[in-house]
């Protein structure tokens, strides 16, 4: 047996959109999220934050709020150094450098808003009050601004990286020159995409307690990632692994966000064993945007050459990352460009390619995972460059991707970057979206519109995704981690069905689409099957991310309960004389194959395994739960794409979304209703990341918007209505045939609508390669056209 | 009205969910965090603190509020709608049932605000368009569901039924 066995489950509950399990809770204001989580004698955890980006802390003077009533104990970083040398991260790559970023900073803060100390009180008010009493005296050092002051490097953003180069890598270093040479048409950008954060609406935070008796270690953390967290705990902080229980409560968004560790959750478990009371960290929104992780900061740099029949003969990119002051963990700075780098053919048959990749150190806040990391920019520029190239030969846009896709009768294909892709419905997908948005029509319309002074635009990406990301995946992005995800299945002895994992919901619904899993395991009703996460009490795992949990979960699952249904063949082959590999399980029976009546319900064959051992064979194991293990035996590829409609006021510059067309084929899906909400949440954040949101820093490394009146996030007023179609390539992977998808709209949808934008303002000679496509942007493009 | 200062408590006597409570707290307090902490209902939830997200959209006197905004003693004397007063009993209100048949919440963090402001829309429009919804809700962010399934429940013909029978008869 191996971690990649995929056990059988034949899809009956599997593919039904089952409404939440877990909505009722929340309906009624029931959940309980870690700003809920109310202990006795709780205290209250408040970071100063540092006001420069780059500066040598020259004193500390805590004494003043140490006096305040109320206020129990405040640590600088020279008090927290003597516990733990904070964060170190990299990737087991040659020449990738190793960053360490300290709990509280000591002697040298590198970005605005990184914790200098760190204030418990009795209440949050009190903590807060305490913070304008902390008296810091710093020496300003240069700034390292962005990505043009790190590569002159006459200054260092962080001295543990030499040259400001985190990271440089080249994916693929083919000879493109006489490709270029030779091409019809040769399409060539720069394309800067903005700094974002993910902004789940509830910020980020942690609850610890200790307990001295016993030693143990209660950490409460709104984290994807509770497994992998109490493991950094134990090794950051030399607390032994077992006496830590990590607890996930309801998690108000995550979007990758929330899939690191903080400095602060290693702050606040020093605190409550020093204190021998709890302590509570809660974000405000502030702090959120200022200093929990950033996301998505590259610029490519892109060129294609295309032959007059519109094929594709080469792709070049250089992309870079303003990755701030340290790796994070544990994705580190390669999660964007190094990422895109290794994913930028996509469904593309480009022969030759040249691609590599740079992330530069900057006095900024890290750089992490959000929703589509390391894709989405990469996606935009490519996706751009075939506009225009398909504009020049004068193709449609579906056409050009037609004759560049990896076609039906290709697979096996082996892309330029090395990915082995052996399905996928590209062709089906470009046609699906041309029928979609009626192009004929919409080119109709779009002239009328034209004639009438009005600018409307349509766009399309198409991409393909490694989801269920494990060892295989990581390995193949160059990011050599093993994944380690169990799920414990116990058929109970009245015949219901408990699922323990270690895969946690941030919203996703994972309660409802687990459960729908293992109900098709065992062939019981979803209503007898419960699943419970949140706790590392449970199996073991990373935790979810990277669209994984569908995967990882169908596939431990399944496992276990192969387990589990053996024993129940086993027994039930016995009582009925028959041997056990002729007996099923369904319809919440146990029985002979093809004879229903010869069997009996699975309640009665579970109570007879653990209370009736006459009933037993000779020497049977009645244990009836099993834990496993799963870990995708390859990269398992979902793909899809998006077409957007756009409307761009040239007066104004506003662009408005008419419309969003999604074309989704994950496989055989768990649960549509699932499915689809998380295309329309992906599909809004693509909007917000391409129209409105970006983080602006000034020239000090000062980060200018603060607030949610300053970094926009999408309102009703801004997502249309969107238009879903599935195809379905079942994955030989995974237990039946399902893959993951959760970040696909993040990773197609801003080309898709960036290109709709280009689209409506090509006729006036614009295009716009610096995002978010603000009206600022457009506004200064049209004026410079003009010009 | 009588004067205290900053560090002395204020004693508010309030109705909330239908029932009088009384509750004291320093005067900087929000209401926001009174609700959470004094009087433990928690599901009223807090995401930016400067009015803008709308999670912690509650009803005052019958209309939508922000108690992020609010001090909690300006709740003296006034009429509190929370989420914990929204179901009937131990059944989903018909707004709660057309959220969840509808998937019109995923992590939840914004629900609370969305009910309260669709109640506050219903109250005024038992059965608005859809046009109409996006308007009256777009002081409310979602990071999770792209809105569309929130507009789905607010014009649901059940949801009209009840917001006809409930403040338009």
């Amino acid at each position: 047996m191996s971690k990649h066995d995929v056990a059988e489950i034949r899809p009956q509950a599997i593919g039904q959109s089952i409404p939440r399990k877990e909505d009722s809770t929340i309906l009624t204001g029931r959940g309980e999220y870690i700003a809920d989580i109310r202990l006795p004698n709780l205290l209250h955890a408040v970071f100063v934050r540092a006001p420069f980006a780059h500066a040598t802390i020259t004193n500390v003077d805590v004494s003043a709020a140490r006096a305040l009533p109320g206020v129990e104990l405040v640590w600088s970083g020279a008090d927290v150094a003597r516990l733990t040398a904070g964060i170190p991260a990299t990737v087991q790559v040659e020449n990738f450098a190793l960053t360490t970023q300290p709990v509280i900073a000591r002697d040298e803060v590198r970005y605005v808003g990184e914790a200098v100390a760190v204030i418990v009180a009795t209440s949050r008010q009190i903590a807060e009050d305490a913070l304008e009493l902390v008296d810091i005296d710093y020496d300003e050092l240069a700034v390292v601004a962005n990505v043009d002051a790190a590569q002159a490097a006459a200054h260092l953003a962080n001295a543990e990286v030499a040259n400001n180069v985190i990271h440089a890598s080249v994916r693929v270093a083919d000879d493109t020159r006489a490709a270029f040479a030779d091409a019809a048409v040769t399409v060539r950008d720069c394309f800067r995409n903005n700094r974002v954060n993910a902004s789940p609406i509830e910020t980020r935070g942690c609850v610890a307690r200790h307990e001295w008796t016993s030693g143990l270690i209660t950490f409460w953390s709104a984290t994807q990632m509770p497994g992998y967290l109490r493991t950094m705990l134990a090794m950051l902080l030399q607390i032994p692994e077992h006496t830590i229980e990590v607890i996930t409560p309801q998690v108000g968004g995550g979007f990758g966000q929330k899939a690191h560790i903080h400095p602060e959750e290693l702050a606040v478990c020093l605190l409550a064993r020093e204190l021998g009371q709890p302590v509570s960290w809660i974000e405000d929104r502030q702090e959120n945007l200022l200093c929990a992780t950033h996301a998505k900061h590259q610029t490519n740099d892109m060129a294609i050459a295309v032959d007059a029949d519109g094929r594709f003969l080469a792709i070049t990119n250089h992309s870079t990352t303003d990755a701030g002051a340290y790796n994070c963990l544990p994705w580190t700075a390669a999660v964007e460009s190094e990422v895109g780098t290794a994913t930028i053919s996509s469904v593309y048959k480009f022969p030759l390619a040249h691609a590599d990749a740079v992330e530069y150190a900057t006095n900024k806040t890290p750089i992490g995972a959000y929703r589509g990391v390391g894709w989405t920019a990469g996606q935009i520029a490519r996706e751009t460059l075939i506009d225009r190239a398909a504009r020049e030969l004068g193709l449609s846009p579906f056409e050009i991707r037609r004759r560049n896709v990896i076609g039906p009768h290709d697979f096996p294909y082996t892309n330029v970057t090395g990915l082995e892709v052996r399905e996928g419905t590209f062709m089906e997908t470009v046609d699906t979206l041309e029928r979609m948005v009626d192009y004929a029509a919409f080119r109709e319309r779009q002239a009328a519109a034209r004639a009438q002074g009005r600018y409307l635009g349509l766009g399309v990406s198409v991409f393909n995704e490694l989801t269920g990301v494990g060892t295989r995946s990581l390995a193949y992005l160059d990011t050599p981690i093993t994944t380690h995800d169990t799920t414990t299945v116990r058929l109970d002895p009245g015949g219901t069905v408990t699922v323990t994992t270690s895969l946690v919901s941030a919203g996703q619904g994972l309660a409802t689409s687990l459960a729908q899993v293992a109900a098709d395991a065992f062939g019981v009703p979803v209503e007898k099957v419960i699943v419970r996460a949140g706790s590392t009490a449970n199996a073991y795992g990373l935790g979810t991310f990277a669209s994984r949990a569908a995967v990882i979960g169908a596939g431990s699952i399944g496992r276990a309960a192969e387990m589990v249904r053996a024993k129940v063949r086993q027994a039930a082959g016995h009582m009925l004389e028959v041997a056990p590999e002729d007996i099923v399980l369904q319809n919440d029976r146990v029985h002979v194959a093809g004879v229903p009546t010869h069997g009996m319900s699975l309640a009665e064959a579970a109570g007879a395994i653990y209370f009736a051992e006459a009933t037993h064979p000779e020497g049977f194991d009645p244990t009836l739960e099993a834990t496993a293990t799963f870990d995708p035996g390859d990269n398992v590829l979902a793909n899809g794409g998006h077409a957007a409609i756009v409307d761009v006021d040239i007066d104004t510059g506003i662009v408005r979304v008419e419309k969003v067309y999604a074309v989704e084929d994950c496989g055989q899906m768990i649960n549509p209703m699932i499915v689809e909400g998380q295309i329309r949440g992906g599909i809004a954040q693509a909007i917000g990341a391409s129209l409105l949101e970006e983080l602006i820093h000034d020239d000090n490394g000062q980060l200018v918007t603060t607030t949610f009146q300053d970094y926009l996030l999408p309102t009703t007023a801004d997502v249309p209505d969107i238009e879903i179609a599935h195809l379905e390539t079942p994955s030989t992977l995974v237990p039946g045939g399902i893959k993951g998808m959760g970040e696909s709209a993040m990773i197609s949808a801003p080309a898709a609508i960036v290109g709709a934008v280009n689209d409506a303002l090509a006729p006036l000679g614009v295009a716009i390669t610096q995002f978010p496509v603000s009206p600022e942007r457009v506004y200064r493009a049209l004026q410079a056209a003009t010009q | 009205m009588k004067r205290i200062t900053d560090s002395e408590q204020a004693l508010v006597a309030t109705t909330v969910n239908g029932r009088a409570r009384t509750f004291s707290i320093e005067p900087r307090i929000s209401l926001a965090d009174a609700l959470r902490y004094e009087l433990g209902l928690t599901g009223t939830k807090v995401g930016c603190e400067h009015g803008v997200c709308g999670a912690c959209t509650i009803l005052l006197d019958g209309e939508p509020v922000r108690a992020c905004l609010m001090l909690g003693v300006q709740a003296a004397g006034r009429e509190i709608e929370t989420i914990e007063g929204l179901a009937e009993g131990r059944a989903l209100n018909p707004l709660q049932a057309a959220f969840h048949r509808h998937h019109a919440l995923q992590c939840g963090f914004c629900t609370s605000g969305m009910l309260h402001s669709a109640i506050g829309l219903l109250r005024r429009n038992p059965s608005p368009s859809r046009a109409e919804a996006r308007e009256a809700m777009a002081g409310n962010l979602c990071r999770c569901t792209g809105y569309e399934t929130i507009i789905d429940a607010i014009c649901d013909d059940a949801v009209a039924a009840y917001a006809k029978e409930q403040w338009h008869e």
